[in-house]
């Protein structure tokens, strides 16, 4: 049981601000778990704690309380470049904003994971090409970021997430810059990824119709999991009316 | 309100315009102490000889006034580049472009006026105690080089404060052009450059014509005279521009390409090399010409310098002669390294100096060939002649004739008698040492201090010159202020042009700052970034660097016609090399240390 958890959270916390000055508590005491191949949503009003959460489990910052494992590494216990080969090599990131570097091609962009490690130009290509194909994005490969639309931007953007098989796919709002078209292509990209490469995925939205791709969703509120709901066998449309219920229900 | 706001602004970043302040004082200052040393008449009246340099003075001036508008055109880039996001959020807010444009105005203006007032002040007190020590180095006595001298100080702050008033509305308009977006997203640009075969193949070969007529002009200036400086002043600069801009994309494309670019961070450096050499391409050429002038003007300045004792041998064949010598003189003689030495009797009557042919059989008169064939002007050849030669060539020249002055009349004329003949003749009779020493240098000290004894005794005519120690301290007067003028512009250039390069580069951190924090975000090491700003840096310093280096080797063939051999432009300049080297480097090592601090992510804490 324990091999097939990805992500273990136990009894985090964060307190922002220094002891001398006005704190925060973002987040109180959160539980939950993330088994291999799943695909988990977290929901939450804007300011409830998402990004936080986000930031802890990737490293980006740390908890003040609380135990954070992810694929069998304690994440609270790692420092300096520990932390920095950890985020290189066990999670991929999608950024709401893209975050690629506007100074390298789409393939260069794809490629920076693996040139960390040190991987040989062969492999490397073999890798590149591979996950180019899976996301239709080959013929975008020599292009430059700012050649790109915002659609095309976040393809290049999961592509280098995934290039090196992390253990899990973290997104923070990945559609939250894109238009419906493109938001729903990147959905349908993830859920292939999720499916094909059998990757985790967690995704942070506030937005009904990307958490509907979900096969579980956590519902945040007030720095705390607040309910839970999984999809089961319902087609699509029909788990995001549930949602739309919950939301409902949770929001009062 | 916005005042306060953009205080806040200010508050923030103050370390980083502490080094902007820092940078423009130091400017103001070396600019007071060189408006100070060429314009002031008191202290030019009272060095008769370094008078002779004012025009290489004026030279200098108009040099520093270039290289400091280009300065302060740096400054307020990075200026500019700290404060655009915050403009555009004021104006985003609400605060209509008048106000805006107060506020910039305003600021650019106090900076820039606080920048000259402390600089002079500075430039004041280093008048007082560096140049006095600088001068001392080179063995320099400058009478009446006060500190305070109120034109200089009135130059360098109309100066300062006019280019910051030019500074301050260039910003108002540049801020008022450009729309608040841009201002909020400068940062995020990386042009990437595109590749045009044909154009650059046509620009690097007119690159490489203009630079060959460029080298071409400065090894010929013999026959192009002054003409040969502007045409290659203009040639070079345009010529290094545009070779560089058609070659610099195909190389680092080309290293884009191999696989050494596919590890770590490598790929990522050239990206950014990439978009920003290209930025630079100007900003290189200008600080590559830059460098190559002040490591000209050191190396040239210390070159006459160094070869100084080897130009004064050529002009006679004793170092100094001595008459009537006193105990304390002999002295000093025994103090001396001394190569040959010999003692005469004269007997001075009338218009003629008489000498005794015996003593003169005993220990010939040494001549030098130095003074006579060019062949020998730079290796000194001493010889005698037979005492029967030398009563009709020998004893006629300067070097014998000197040594019986007589006052503004010229010289006694000097006539060989038999020793019988000379105990008979009347007369007054003077005895007088003539010393060579092996190396003059060595000895200044002792022979400077045998001169003055020398001269309190025996009046000799200004402008007249015994022995070669005499010559040796005219010439080092006159070059000694080329010198001064070489290092001091030297070291002022290379302060410059490295700030400026400083300011260049820090200019684009903010932008920086996020392609890091990017980086910082998908796993990469700090210490890997480390390196990779190291490199990128070290790079961009180092371009103009080479080039310049490069240039000046090229440039001293300039003054080659003005030096024999084995006198050379090119001799010891290694030193002086190592020295430029070593300064350039200290400031690559401040601008690595502030742009790691400003880009580098702050790693979370608990
Ligand atoms: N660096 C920070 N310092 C202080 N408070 C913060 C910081 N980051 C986030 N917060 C606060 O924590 C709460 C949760 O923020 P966040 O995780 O960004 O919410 P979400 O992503 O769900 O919109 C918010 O109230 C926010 O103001
Ligand atoms: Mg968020």
């Amino acid at each position: 049981m324990a091999t097939n958890t990805v992500v273990d959270v136990h009894n985090l916390e964060k307190t922002y601000g220094k002891a001398n000055e006005r704190q925060y508590k973002a987040l109180k005491g959160l539980n939950f778990t993330v088994e291999a191949g799943e695909f988990v949503g977290i929901m939450g009003a804007s300011g409830s704690g998402k990004t936080t959460l986000l930031n802890m489990l990737s490293t980006l910052d740390v908890p003040t309380k609380g135990d954070v494992v992810v694929n069998g590494h304690d994440v609270t216990k790692m420092r300096g470049n520990q932390l920095a080969d950890f985020r290189a090599q066990e999670v991929g990131f999608i950024f709401q904003d893209f975050n690629l570097l506007e100074s390298l091609t789409a393939e260069e962009n794809i490629g920076l994971p693996l040139a960390l490690k040190g991987t040989a130009s062969r492999v490397m290509d073999q890798a590149i090409h591979e996950v180019a194909e899976t996301l239709s994005i080959a013929d975008l490969l020599s292009k430059y970021p700012s050649e790109l639309s915002g659609g095309q931007k976040q393809r290049v953007a999961a592509a280098r997430a995934i290039v090196h098989h992390p253990a899990i796919l973290m997104g923070d709002e990945p559609t939250g810059a894109l238009d419906s078209t493109s938001a729903r292509e990147l959905l349908d990209l993830m859920t292939t990824i999720n499916e094909k490469q059998h990757m985790s995925v967690l995704l942070v939205t506030h937005d009904p119709f990307s958490a509907s791709f979900c096969q579980r969703i956590l519902f945040i509120k007030d720095g705390q999991i607040g309910s839970e709901i999984k999809r089961g066998d319902q087609d699509r449309s029909a788990f995001y009316q549930q949602i739309l219920n919950e939301l409902g229900t949770f929001n009062e | 309100m916005l005042g306060k706001l953009a205080l806040a602004g200010i508050k923030h970043r103050r370390r980083d315009y502490l080094v902007l302040l820092v940078g423009l004082t130091m400017s103001a200052a070396i600019f007071y102490m060189f408006a100070n040393l060429a314009t002031n008449r008191a202290f030019i009246k009272a060095n008769a000889v370094v008078s002779q340099a004012s025009l290489i003075f004026g030279f200098g001036a108009a040099l520093l006034i270039l290289i400091t508008v280009v300065y302060i055109m740096y400054a307020n880039s990075f200026l500019l580049s700290m404060r655009q996001h915050d403009y555009g959020l004021f104006m985003m807010l609400g605060a209509t472009r008048k106000r805006v444009g107060e506020l910039v105005f305003l600021e650019t203006l106090i900076l820039g006026t606080l920048a000259t007032a402390v600089g002079i002040v500075i430039g004041l007190l280093m008048s007082q105690f560096l140049v006095g020590f600088l001068l001392d180095m080179l063995g320099l006595h400058l009478a009446h080089l006060s500190a305070f001298y109120l034109p200089a100080i009135i130059a360098t702050a109309v100066l300062y404060v006019g280019l910051f008033i030019l500074a301050s509305l260039f910003n108002l308009i540049r801020l008022t052009r450009t729309t608040v977006l841009k201002l909020l997203h400068t940062d995020e640009q990386a042009n990437q450059p595109k590749n045009h075969p044909f154009r650059q193949a046509v620009s690097a070969i007119l690159g490489i014509v203009l630079l060959a007529i460029g080298y071409w002009a400065l090894a010929a200036i013999k026959a192009l005279q002054v003409a040969a400086i502007p045409i290659a002043l203009v040639t070079i600069t345009i010529g290094t521009y545009l070779l560089f801009r058609a070659t610099i994309l195909v190389i680092i494309q080309g290293l884009r390409r191999t696989k050494w670019a596919r590890k770590h961070l490598n790929g990522f450096l050239l990206g950014q090399l990439n978009f920003r050499v290209y930025n630079y391409t100007r900003m290189l050429t200008i600080v590559s010409l830059l460098f190559a002038m002040a490591l000209g003007a050191i190396t040239v300045g210390s070159g006459y310098h160094r070869q100084l004792p080897m130009m004064a041998n050529s002009l006679g064949t004793y170092t100094i002669a001595v008459h009537d010598k006193t105990a304390q003189e002999q002295k000093l003689i025994d103090q001396l390294n001394v190569k040959h030495q010999a003692t005469y009797t004269q007997k001075r009557h009338g218009k003629v100096v008489y000498y005794n042919a015996a003593e003169l059989k005993q220990q010939p008169f040494e001549l030098n060939k130095g003074t006579t064939e060019a062949k020998y002007q730079t290796h000194p050849k001493y010889y005698n002649e037979s005492l029967k030669k030398f009563k009709q060539s020998g004893s006629q020249s300067l070097d014998f004739l000197s040594l019986a002055i007589r006052g503004e009349q010229g010289f006694f004329a000097p006539k060989i008698v038999s020793a019988q003949q000379f105990a008979k003749q009347p007369g007054k009779t003077v005895t007088v040492t003539t010393v060579r020493v092996k190396d003059m240098d060595q000895d200044k000290q002792v022979l400077k201090q045998l001169n003055k004894l020398e001269l309190k005794r025996f009046a000799q005519p200004a402008e007249m010159t015994v022995g070669n120690y005499q010559s040796y301290e005219l010439m080092s007067g006159f070059f000694g202020g080329l010198e001064f003028m070489g290092y001091f512009l030297g070291i002022a250039f290379l302060a410059m042009l490295a700030s400026c390069l400083m300011f260049k580069i820090l200019s684009g951190a903010p932008g920086d700052q996020r392609r890091y924090r990017m980086l910082y975000k998908v796993g990469v090491r700090h210490s890997l970034m480390r390196h990779g700003i190291a490199k990128e840096i070290g790079i961009l310093f180092l371009i103009p660097g080479i080039m310049g280096v490069i240039d000046v080797l090229f440039g001293l063939q300039m003054f080659k016609p003005l030096m024999q051999s084995p006198m050379s432009p090119y001799l010891g300049i290694g030193s002086i090399f190592a020295i430029f080297i070593g300064l350039y480097a200290i400031y690559y090592v401040i601008t690595l240390t502030l742009y790691w601090r400003i880009v580098l992510p702050k790693a979370p804490t608990d």
